[in-house]
């Protein structure tokens, strides 16, 4: 079998449209999500308030997806008993859901800390540090959501690779946070709030590596969390 | 017009096609009914004078001048006494008017010939009455039975003027009394109506039967488990279904052919015996055992044989404890058709011989005999009117015997079916 | 043991790419779709082994060259669409093809190492150690207590009344029928229910002790609570039996087997344990079957 999963060309035509609806709502949800963690990222670079509470008070639209979207999957289980790449499909968008509705959780974080940080006048100078490992996650989030769009066993590979990155870049930024907060202790509680930013990115990017993760179980039928890279380039190519 | 409408247009038309159907069909059934009515009714009617005699009250006297022979005569002696002598005076007691030669032997033929017979048994049961007169009913002869049973006095045309004045008389003497006719029942064949009887005919029929039945139903029977489980699917095994199945369609004028040149020419079988019918008719009826044992057997569920082979039964275990027992009911209906239509059969027997006439009543297998179909075929040829009558009769007890096959092949296969 | 599994795998893969190559044109072009077998087709404790079994309905081939192993006390299915040999390779078991003439078996099927086909191998023996239990329900028209105890009649396994009497209650017994109809042994077999009906041709069966059963869709006719029923007791006498199974219903393939085999066209695709074969198939046919999709 290749890397092509055939997800249609089930006797019943109704099945079919059936996956493909909880697919594309996955996709919708994913997109959805996508925009908030790019709207925080914004909020908390330029200071908008405006995007901040959009963000912060837009999180039950991705809860209402995730509960809809399990529920479709409850029922497609219940009346399909899908076996083999539907049943995995199922699966993963299961687990996947969950995962982009954390995103969500800590996109509606960025946005909180943004509202809160505009309050107190503080100078967006101090999020500069996380433009960059903000690009990153949202790159890799992208990634994980083509990945999963496309179902690439490749492409996923990649993403979890960049978590990496994202992780160095993370580990960095608290350095710095660490030095800026014994420079200037008055600055210490701005600093940790910029350390819980950061922490909240990183969260998205392991959060978009289960995503890929999941991809690979989708497509591969293997379960590769908690393994290391390169025995999961063994065991797949 | 929408469909519902197009439908309920053509409702009515279909459903009095299908009324005038049924129609058809119960006017058939009814068609065949009437016929089989009529049938029975004419047969019946015309047989009920055959299950009646009339008799008539002679006092015979046991004189030994007329008899010749007194109280020392051997039985042989007695046997060939004159009795015709005594029934004739007798009778010519009774009209003493009667003087001409010509009107004396008109007379003495009122009575049957078998009279002298049944006073010289009656001697021959109590020889003490010679020289006594004694009170004797004596058979009328088949034409004054005739009379007397017809209605329509102008129609016995058989009887002179002067016979049916005689006749008239007797009756109105008292002397004639109607009595059931157990004759027919008891004795052989006879040229004289009034003494023939079908009981060589049943006894003929019964022994021919039993040699069918044992030959043709453990042959057929046999054949039809081999060819349907055991035989190889090859060319020579489809040559003999083939064959078999062009059998039954043979005319069975021909298996009595087969008969004459094989058991009697070649073996050497006796002519006119049921040994030799049995088997002519052995060979007309294992055609449709065979056929019918196979539809039976093939009939087995296969799920049934499968289960006693899975369970590891040989083939020959399955056949008897399983195929057989479920395919009996089946082979006994097929049996008692060929058997029925070996009863009926008639034209096959002609080639062997037992269509001759024959009095005595069959004792055995060997002994000749005739059957019942060849028998009404006899009667029905002879110009006696008073066989008319016994036709009817034999037939009628040709069809008594085919209800009692049919009824045991109908309690057979209940009796076998109750086993689940 | 993947090592040793792999070895025998490519050494057989030779074989059939060499008599592949001998059968034609018209087969090459579905060989070239289906491909030799995949998966674990053989075990450590095999009770019975199947070598390049080949069927042939007359001039008709209907099964290619399969190969695999039974294990002891293991639940196999075997599924796959209607006519693809699944039922023809379960009746060379325990050889009742060879009641229909014009079918031809040949390669090897041993139980226990010793080959069925063997002259000292009495099929009608064979059949007592290789019992087996049809897609219908098919009691012989007898009493409960007469279709349990035939085979063992049949076989002399009961020297008397109360030997008799105990292998028709323990038969019955395992076949979880006893209770229903213990005060009725002597009514009519055909009278139970459909679902109890199964069980007394189970109990039938499992009353001559065999070492392996076949089951040929045996819960196809029954309502989904006496499958259950059959379920649950194919799951307890695998305690005690190897049992092959052939079913339409991949749910229940995937409930009652440790291991399935998918056929297809009279070829063993894909074996494997049964988990992996319903969550993660290799060969795309597999797939294809087990998820409703046409290939």
């Amino acid at each position: 079998m290749d890397n092509e999963l055939n997800l249609t060309h089930h006797i019943s035509h109704r099945f079919n449209e059936e996956l493909e609806e909880v697919r594309s709502n996955v996709m919708a949800m994913g997109g959805l999500v996508e925009k908030q963690v790019a709207d925080g990222i914004k909020a908390l670079l330029t200071s908008d308030t405006e995007i901040a509470e959009a963000v912060a008070s837009s999180d039950f639209e991705v809860n209402a997806m995730e509960v809809a979207i399990d529920e479709q999957c409850t029922q497609i289980l219940a009346r399909r008993q899908p076996a083999a790449s539907d049943l995995r499909l199922l699966v993963t968008i299961i687990k996947t859901i969950t995962d982009l509705e954390r995103i969500g959780d800590e996109a509606e974080k960025l946005g909180h800390i943004a509202v809160k940080l505009s309050d107190k006048n503080a100078s967006s100078s101090q999020f500069v540090e996380l433009r960059h490992l903000g690009e990153h996650v949202k790159t890799m989030l992208h990634e994980s959501l083509d990945a999963f769009a496309r179902m690439d066993v490749n492409d996923a590979l990649r993403t979890i690779e960049s978590d990496k990155l994202v992780n160095e870049e993370f580990e960095s930024i608290m350095r710095q946070l660490i030095t800026r907060m014994m420079e200037d202790p008055r600055e210490i509680k701005n600093t940790l709030r910029v350390s819980w930013c950061a922490r909240a990115l990183e969260r998205i990017g392991d959060h978009a590596k289960n995503v890929c993760e999941n991809v690979v179980y989708l497509v591969k039928g293997k379960d590769i969390r908690h393994t290391s890279l390169d025995k999961m380039r063994e065991e797949l190519i | 017009m929408n469909n519902t409408e197009l439908i309920k247009k053509g409702l009515a038309k279909r459903y009095r096609r299908e009324k005038r159907f049924r129609a058809y069909g119960l006017m058939a059934v009814m068609v065949g009914f009437i016929f089989l009515a009529i049938l029975l009714a004419d047969i019946i009617g015309k047989a009920i004078p055959a299950f009646t005699q009339h008799w008539i009250k002679l006092e015979v006297s046991f004189d030994p001048d007329t008899l010749g022979i007194d109280e020392k005569s051997d039985e042989a002696t007695i046997r060939d006494a004159n009795f015709n002598a005594a029934v004739k005076k007798s009778i010519r007691s009774l009209f003493p008017e009667v003087k001409k030669r010509k009107d004396k032997r008109k007379l003495a033929a009122m009575l049957s010939t078998s009279a002298e017979y049944q006073i010289r048994d009656q001697f021959l049961a109590d020889p003490e009455i010679l020289g006594q007169t004694k009170t004797v009913w004596v058979l009328a002869d088949d034409d004054v039975d005739t009379y007397y049973k017809t209605a329509d006095k102008s129609k016995a045309v058989r009887l002179s003027d002067k016979q049916i004045a005689w006749a008239d008389k007797l009756l109105a003497d008292g002397l004639v009394k109607k009595r059931l006719n157990t004759t027919l029942f008891k004795n052989g064949d006879s040229r004289e109506p009034e003494q023939a009887g079908i009981r060589g005919a049943i006894k003929g029929s019964f022994y021919t039967l039993l040699v069918t039945f044992l030959l043709s139903f453990p042959l057929g029977v046999a054949t039809a488990v081999y060819l349907e489980e055991f035989a190889p699917k090859n060319r020579w095994v489809d040559l003999i279904e083939v064959n078999i199945n062009n059998l039954a369609a043979v005319p069975s004028i021909v298996f009595g052919l087969l008969g004459l040149a094989v058991f009697i020419n070649y073996f050497g079988l006796p002519r006119s015996a049921p040994l030799v019918g049995g088997l002519v008719l052995t060979l007309m009826t294992l055609p449709t055992i065979i056929i019918a044992s196979r539809s039976a057997i093939k009939a087995v569920p296969p799920s049934i044989k499968e289960a006693a082979l899975g369970i590891g039964a040989s083939k020959t275990q399955m056949v008897f404890q399983h195929v057989l027992p479920l395919a009996m009911p089946g082979i006994f209906t097929g049996t008692i058709i060929g058997l029925a239509q070996a009863l009926g059969e008639t034209a096959p027997l002609l080639m062997i011989g037992m269509v001759a006439f024959i009095v005595d009543i069959p004792q055995g297998f060997t002994d000749s005999a005739t059957v019942l179909p060849v028998q009404i075929y006899l009667w029905a040829d002879s110009p006696e009117r008073a066989f008319v009558a016994r036709t009817s009769a034999a037939i009628l007890a040709l069809l008594v015997f085919l209800v009692v096959m049919n009824t045991l092949a109908v309690w057979l296969r209940k009796k076998f079916e109750r086993r689940w | 043991m993947d090592a040793n599994i792999k070895l025998k795998n490519e050494l057989v893969d030779d074989t059939q790419t060499g008599l592949k190559t001998l059968q034609g044109n018209s087969t090459a072009d579905m060989e070239q779709e289906i491909g030799a077998t995949i998966g674990q087709q053989f075990v450590d404790k095999p009770k019975m082994q199947a070598r390049n079994v080949d069927v042939f309905y007359g001039e008709k081939q209907a099964i290619f060259d399969v190969n695999m192993d039974f294990g002891e006390h293991e639940v196999v299915a075997l599924i796959g669409p209607s006519g693809c040999g699944k039922t023809t390779f379960l009746r060379c078991l325990n050889r009742m093809n060879d009641t229909i003439p014009i079918c031809k078996v040949t390669g090897d099927i041993s139980l226990d190492g010793e080959d069925i086909h063997s002259k000292a191998m009495d099929p009608v023996l064979l059949r007592a150690r290789v019992g087996m239990v049809f897609q219908k329900p098919n009691p012989f028209p007898k009493s409960v207590y007469d279709n349990v105890a035939y085979g063992a009649r049949l076989h002399g396994l009961a020297s008397n009344k109360a030997e008799l009497d105990e292998i028709v209650t323990t038969s019955l017994q395992r076949a979880g029928l006893f209770d229903e109809v213990k005060d009725r042994l002597q009514e009519p077999g055909t009278g139970l229910s459909g679902g109890q009906q199964q069980r007394l041709c189970i109990a039938r069966t499992i009353a001559v002790s065999p070492e392996v059963i076949l089951m040929d869709e045996p819960a196809s006719a029954l309502d989904p609570i006496a499958t259950a029923i059959i379920e649950e007791l194919i799951d307890e006498l695998r305690q005690n039996y190897t049992i092959a199974i052939v079913t339409h219903s991949m749910q229940q393939a995937a409930r009652v087997s440790q291991r399935t085999a998918y056929f297809h066209l009279g070829k063993l695709v894909e074996i494997g344990e049964t988990n992996q074969i319903f969550t993660n198939p290799q060969h795309e046919l597999t797939e294809n079957y087990i998820t409703g999709r046409f290939g």
